[in-house]
């Protein structure tokens, strides 16, 4: 089973250039954040939805379906019960439930699917090594660049760890399924001692198994595989800038795509 | 000419450690050698070649006294990613050196470090690829090759950058017999090259190849010299290392020659004769375990989710009470898989597995424990208690015991592993040989019936791997049922009754141990290479598996 999100593709995002996938990326938050007004933040997903369907990546965003399940369904309870709006069609003590808090609620659940999506889109059609390339060519220092591509790396690798560490606490008997939330919360500690120690060793290791590669950030390096960025490229940034300013304009100038306009 | 590498009174000891890792060592190898480095847990193979890359003292801090040239420049007072471009090292872990996102990017990594323009990096990636066999692969992901490849991987992407020294800790460890045998071939093509390698290896029949052998001990060098004559003289096994089985049986059977291959043995031993047919079969079908059936295996299938590739097929199996089997087969052919079904942790997706009649997918977690106990490969995936007491008093807590019941349990499992007194150390203080008998010892303590242990030998040294083994045998003659993971043919020679064989995710071959490996052809078929002994005994038609065996065999 492959752990890591990327996937190999010869599709049009897979082929983008990282920088554009980076502007790209930053386009879709600043999208998602602008409305929050639950058709217009579905809007924003849609375009997400569509990114994924261009990638073939629906098999990536749908290990994920439980998490954001869960985020949406949180979102969807707690927005609604703890934020006053107008009209209100529920009360009961310090609760209350609105029309506008309820809608709110919706936006907010949907920015935060689509939020954590455009992360497994980006992270299923970019290579670890296209990213600390992409973040160099924007200026961002070598060590800084490899750094958060290299943590963006371990995730998978030490959550593969994590679950294999689960197993082996499970055949000596540690039922995880047992219990309360308290006492299910309680069952995890032990697996936390033995995946930070690895994760410490494995950092440690991997430091060594660089510099024993000639990794030296200070030393200049080159790169096998030279960025360039095509008229593909520039379409999906040009189209990126235009999407941004249309949509400030609706929702500055037109004032529409808010149920709260006074909340981001 | 002068030495390629001079190690003058090198002393190196880790912080907060009282005891050195090197003492005084000293020494002197040519261009163009192969030495290969021997010795138990903690003699300071790894510290040595950590020492020649430079790791020491840059990496590792800590006491460092005396000298290291190698190339003409000085480890201690050069840059490590410097020293990457004279001197490769190779770990033993494969998984963890690697890091990029195809086999491509992987090999480029150390030349774009060095600089190398794009051309050359291409001629490069092109040339190392075919060395190390990958050129197919180039746009594969490292995490998808068998183990054996990502090992050819580690080494070409190292090689790749054309250093004058090659230095490989274990390289073969985790391998099996094929993927053995392709690092070895990459090792001798690199040594016509001219170049000079270092090597710490623990198995004596591959020694003999190289130009010079070192044993250390205890930090310091012991013995050095050509491998042949070290491996003739007694002063081997005296260091606690593995004598070359062919050797040891000529020493049993008080003959004075030391053959080191199954040629020169079967000319020296001639035309033994060999035991009658009926007398063949009779001690073959005795060898047989005919107890109750504990654990039953009926049409297996077994596919990782998210669209995985098919990791087992039609398996059928039975592991009858007091049997000590042996579960077999190259990387990858699906030997964890099965040995993880057997005790729960994974669903049949086809087929069905029962223990003691009952369906795997009933039981909950402490239900299994009791009924069957698994050992990981790593040992430090299991531990986490603050104490070895705590960590084996985890299971029998787990399963609500009495106080009184718990701490009788922890005595008698940590007397059966030999940490008696160990009660109050922290486990992960412990060196891995003791960390891997604690993992077994928290297992013991919930007394399974059914002991599975997959690859407990991989990184112990040849004393450790003796002990366990031999811990093992006398916990199935006390009763329990042993299912050992593993591609070490020895380890089933020695010790296991019955072995199952897969491949590709099905049973290959499955029987008694010495009707399995008379199936010579088959084995190599599976990338399983018998032990010198056993080929000597297939050849000579003799029963004997092990030298005493043998010995005693042909002595009667």
């Amino acid at each position: 089973m492959n752990i890591f999100l990327y996937s190999d593709g010869e599709t049009l995002i897979h082929r983008l250039d990282p920088r554009t996938k980076l502007a790209s990326l930053m386009f879709l938050f600043t999208l998602a954040l602008l409305f929050n007004h639950p058709l217009y933040s579905a809007g924003v997903g849609l375009l997400v939805g569509l990114g994924f369907s261009v990638a073939k990546a629906w098999i990536r965003w749908w290990r994920f379906r439980w998490l954001l399940g869960l985020l949406f369904i949180f979102s969807g309870i707690i927005w609604p019960l703890t934020l006053k709006g107008f009209p209100v069609w529920w009360s009961a003590g310090p609760f209350q439930i609105s029309r506008e808090a309820l809608g709110y609620g919706l936006a907010m659940g949907i920015r935060l699917v689509t939020f954590v999506s455009t992360g497994i889109l980006f992270l299923s059609v970019t290579r670890n090594e296209e990213i600390t390339q992409g973040l160099i060519r924007i200026k961002v220092p070598y060590p800084v660049a490899f750094a958060l591509s290299t943590a963006l790396r371990l995730v998978p690798t030490f959550v593969g760890a994590g679950a294999t560490i689960i197993q082996a606490q499970r055949s000596r008997g540690l039922d995880l399924e047992k219990g309360n939330i308290f006492r299910r919360v309680g069952q995890f500690i032990p697996q936390a001692v033995p995946l930070l120690i690895y994760a410490l060793r494995y950092t440690n290791f991997l430091a060594m198994a660089l510099e024993c590669r000639g990794f030296d950030p200070g030393f200049p390096r080159t790169w096998y595989r030279e960025l360039k960025l095509g008229p593909k490229d520039y379409g999906v940034l040009a189209g990126g800038l235009f999407l941004i300013g249309l949509a400030v304009f609706v929702r500055l100038g037109l004032s529409l795509g808010a149920v709260i306009p006074q909340r981001l | 000419m002068s030495p390629a590498i001079t190690i003058e009174d090198l002393s190196f000891t880790y912080p907060k450690q009282n005891h050195p890792a090197l003492r005084n060592l000293s020494g002197s190898m040519d261009q163009g050698q192969w030495i290969v480095l021997m010795g138990r847990e903690g003699a300071g193979k790894s510290t040595l070649c950590f020492a020649l890359n430079g790791l020491i003292p840059h990496f590792f801090r800590g006491r460092y006294q005396g000298r290291v040239r190698i190339g003409g420049r000085d480890p201690a007072r050069t840059k490590v990613s410097e020293m990457a471009r004279r001197v490769g090292l190779v770990f033993q872990d494969f998984e963890a050196q690697l890091f990029s996102t195809s086999v491509e990017l992987e090999m480029v990594f150390g030349l774009e470090n060095i600089g190398l323009p794009r051309g050359e990096m291409e001629a490069r990636i092109q040339n190392y690829l075919k060395w190390v066999g990958l050129e197919k692969m180039r746009q594969r992901e490292p995490a998808g090759l068998s183990g054996g490849e990502k090992q050819r991987l580690a080494i070409g992407a190292v090689l790749a950058m054309e250093p004058d020294f090659l230095v490989m800790d274990e390289p073969t460890t985790d391998l099996d017999p094929a993927g053995r045998q392709a690092v070895y071939e990459i090792i001798n093509h690199w040594r016509n090259l001219g170049k000079t390698l270092i090597l710490v290896e623990q198995d004596p029949d591959v020694v003999l190849e190289a130009d010079r052998l070192w044993v250390l001990h205890e930090g310091e060098l012991k013995a050095g010299g050509i491998p042949e004559t070290l491996l003739r003289e007694g002063s081997f096994s005296e260091q606690g290392l593995q004598r070359p089985a062919l050797m040891q049986l000529f020493h049993l059977l008080g003959r004075p020659e030391r053959p080191l291959t199954v040629d020169e043995a079967q000319v020296l031993l001639g035309r033994e004769s060999p035991l009658s047919a009926e007398k063949n079969n009779q001690t073959l079908e005795g060898q047989i375990n005919t107890g109750k059936v504990l654990v039953l295996a009926d049409r297996v299938e077994y596919r990782y989710p998210q669209g995985g590739t098919k990791a087992l097929n039609q398996v059928n199996l039975e592991i009858r009470e007091g049997e000590f089997i042996a579960l077999l087969g190259p990387n990858g052919s699906g030997k964890s898989t099965l040995a993880r079904l057997i005790n729960g942790l994974l669903k049949p997706t086809a087929g069905r597995v029962l223990v003691k009649g009952r369906s795997t997918t009933t039981f909950s977690p402490p239900e299994m424990a009791k009924e069957v106990g698994y050992v990981f490969q790593n040992p430090d995936h299991q531990l986490f208690a603050r104490t070895v007491e705590e960590e084996v008093g985890f299971g029998p807590r787990v399963l609500g015991l009495e106080a009184k019941t718990i701490q009788q349990r922890v005595k008698e499992s940590l007397e059966a592993v030999d940490l008696d007194g160990f009660e109050k150390r922290e486990p992960f203080a412990l060196t891995k040989g003791e960390r891997q008998r604690l993992a077994v010892a928290s297992m013991l303590a919930v007394r399974p019936w059914l002991l599975i242990l997959d690859e407990p030998t991989t990184g112990l040294d040849y004393g450790h791997q003796r002990g366990l083994l031999e811990m093992l045998n006398r916990l199935n003659q006390q009763g329990h049922t042993i299912l050992i993971v593993t591609h070490h043919l020895w380890v089933a020679a020695e010790y296991c009754r019955r072995c199952v064989v897969l491949k590709e995710g099905r049973v290959w071959l499955e029987g008694a141990t010495r009707t399995v490996f008379q199936q010579e052809p088959l084995l190599k078929e599976a990338s399983l290479v018998l032990p010198p002994i056993v080929q000597l005994s297939n050849r000579l038609d003799f029963q004997g598996l092990t030298a005493t065996a043998l010995a005693r065999e042909i002595r009667s």
